[in-house]
């Protein structure tokens, strides 16, 4: 009985309070792509790190990377990790070109020019935000004693994420596009005897916006 | 055994649920030890033209060795010892690798009255300092490792070529269920790579290393021996 309450409780609790995330693009600016195929080019998706007080989670660069290589099995995306290992150390958070006319710069280096070649390289895509913990309030206590462990509370937290895609095409040296994405929302974790937690899903929800439009450009030339 | 625990999510993380419940269950039977971290990572090799010297490369003890100990601050503050000497020789070994035309590592340390045969420098790193900060000590929701480097760079009869210093820096934020230890790790690789980073575009641009290069590369375009 007391474990059909609590399952109760938990249902209507999720159902009440999931679903608290809001989405919102803020900017879709882009040329259409002059690549009509790119079955013969590849494309990679690299996070900024250089700033001091945040960095790009790479399982955020991961996640839309997987978003667009689901939406588009055409398109070829090379691991963040991959191209950065292929390519140490000019990608790294104190090498890494910080404007398009960067690239020429590097490409003066043979080695570095073969490897892009050899990469197909056609666009590369810079994301750069974060998710941070924005307002909390409530409390918890949990006790443990010869009789079991319980908790009991109310906590409630918000999300936001923001998140900025520029996109480099890597024949022209220009930056051709970019998208942004402003995603917030708030969790909750209620606990009698056992937490519960309702989890807005932030910063999925920013992966599946920022990756939907980089979709959309990917996918539009052809 | 019994306790109790009041937590303020004000200072909550993005995983604050996975903590809360991991909380909830095992942290009153936690107990702050000492924390022990031996870097592990792997290292790429670098991709640039390789300079056309032979390199012989000597790693003091204290360098193959290198370990950082940190003393708890307080009562809900752990030790912490780094160890970082074994990551430190993979990844000098692999830059240093890719970007001479050959390296020789020397087992001994130089001698200023015995000059080193079949090597053009010889090139000795020290770890000077390291600083690590974690999410307990700064309030800020990312694991950070410092680290400054000194290098001397010796001709092989013991005359000094080059002596300069170099900073390294490597940070990653809280994760999911990802422990202090392999945050600090993965912190620690971070600041490796960045390390070789810096090595690798700094030292054709160090001056009396660049002065020095020239005068090779003059010396061996009239095809004399350097």
């Amino acid at each position: 009985m007391k474990k059909h309450l609590l399952v109760s409780l938990t249902l209507a609790a999720t159902g009440l309070l999931g679903g608290c995330v809001t989405s919102t693009v803020d900017e879709m600016v882009f040329n259409t792509p002059t690549l009509e195929n790119m079955e013969d080019a590849s494309v990679v998706i690299l996070g900024r790190r250089h700033a001091s007080d945040y960095e790009t989670e790479p399982d955020f660069i991961k996640c839309v990377g997987d978003h667009v290589r689901r939406g588009n099995g055409s398109v070829e995306i090379i691991g963040e990790l991959e191209f950065m290992n292929a390519l140490y150390p000019w990608f790294e958070p104190r090498t890494a070109p910080l404007r398009p006319a960067d690239i020429d710069r590097l490409l003066l280096q043979p080695p570095v020019a073969d490897k892009l070649a050899e990469l197909k390289t056609e666009y590369m895509i810079w994301i750069d935000g974060s998710t941070v913990q924005t307002n909390a309030s409530g409390s918890m206590s949990c006790g443990v004693g010869p009789g079991g462990a319980g908790c009991f509370g109310f906590g409630t937290w918000g999300n936001d994420s923001d998140y900025e895609a520029t996109i480099w095409d890597f024949t022209d040296k220009a930056e051709v596009g970019r998208v942004s994405t402003s995603t917030s929302g708030q969790s909750y974790m209620p606990a009698v005897v056992v937490p519960i937690p309702i989890i807005a899903p932030v910063k999925g929800t920013a992966c599946d916006s920022l990756g939907d439009q980089l979709l959309q450009f990917l996918s539009s030339g052809y | 055994m019994s306790g109790s625990m009041t937590s303020d999510p004000r200072h909550a993380t993005a995983p604050t649920a996975a903590r809360w419940l991991v909380a909830a269950s095992l942290l009153l039977l936690s107990a702050c030890g000492a924390k022990q971290v031996v870097v592990q990572g792997k290292f790429p090799q670098p991709l640039m033209s390789r300079q056309p010297v032979t390199l012989g490369v000597f790693y003091p003890e204290e360098f193959r060795n290198h370990e950082f100990f940190d003393e708890a601050k307080g009562r809900n503050d752990s030790d912490w010892l780094v160890k970082t000497g074994e990551a430190q020789v993979a990844m000098w070994n692999t830059l240093l690798d890719g970007m001479f035309a050959d390296v020789v590592f020397l087992e001994a340390a130089p001698d200023a009255t015995t000059e080193i045969p079949d090597v053009d420098a010889i090139l000795i790193p020290r770890v000077d300092e390291l600083q690590y900060a974690i999410p307990t000590h700064t309030n800020i929701k990312v694991y950070e490792i410092w680290m400054r480097y000194a290098f001397d760079l010796n001709a092989p009869d013991g005359t000094a070529i080059a002596q300069w210093t170099m900073t390294a820096y490597g940070k990653t934020p809280t994760a999911f269920l990802q422990s202090d230890e392999a945050a600090v790790n993965l912190a620690a690789v971070v600041a490796l790579r960045d390390a070789g980073a810096h090595f690798a575009t700094l030292f054709p641009t160090v001056p009396d290393i660049a002065d020095w290069l020239q005068s090779r590369n003059q010396t061996l375009a009239a095809g004399n021996t350097p």
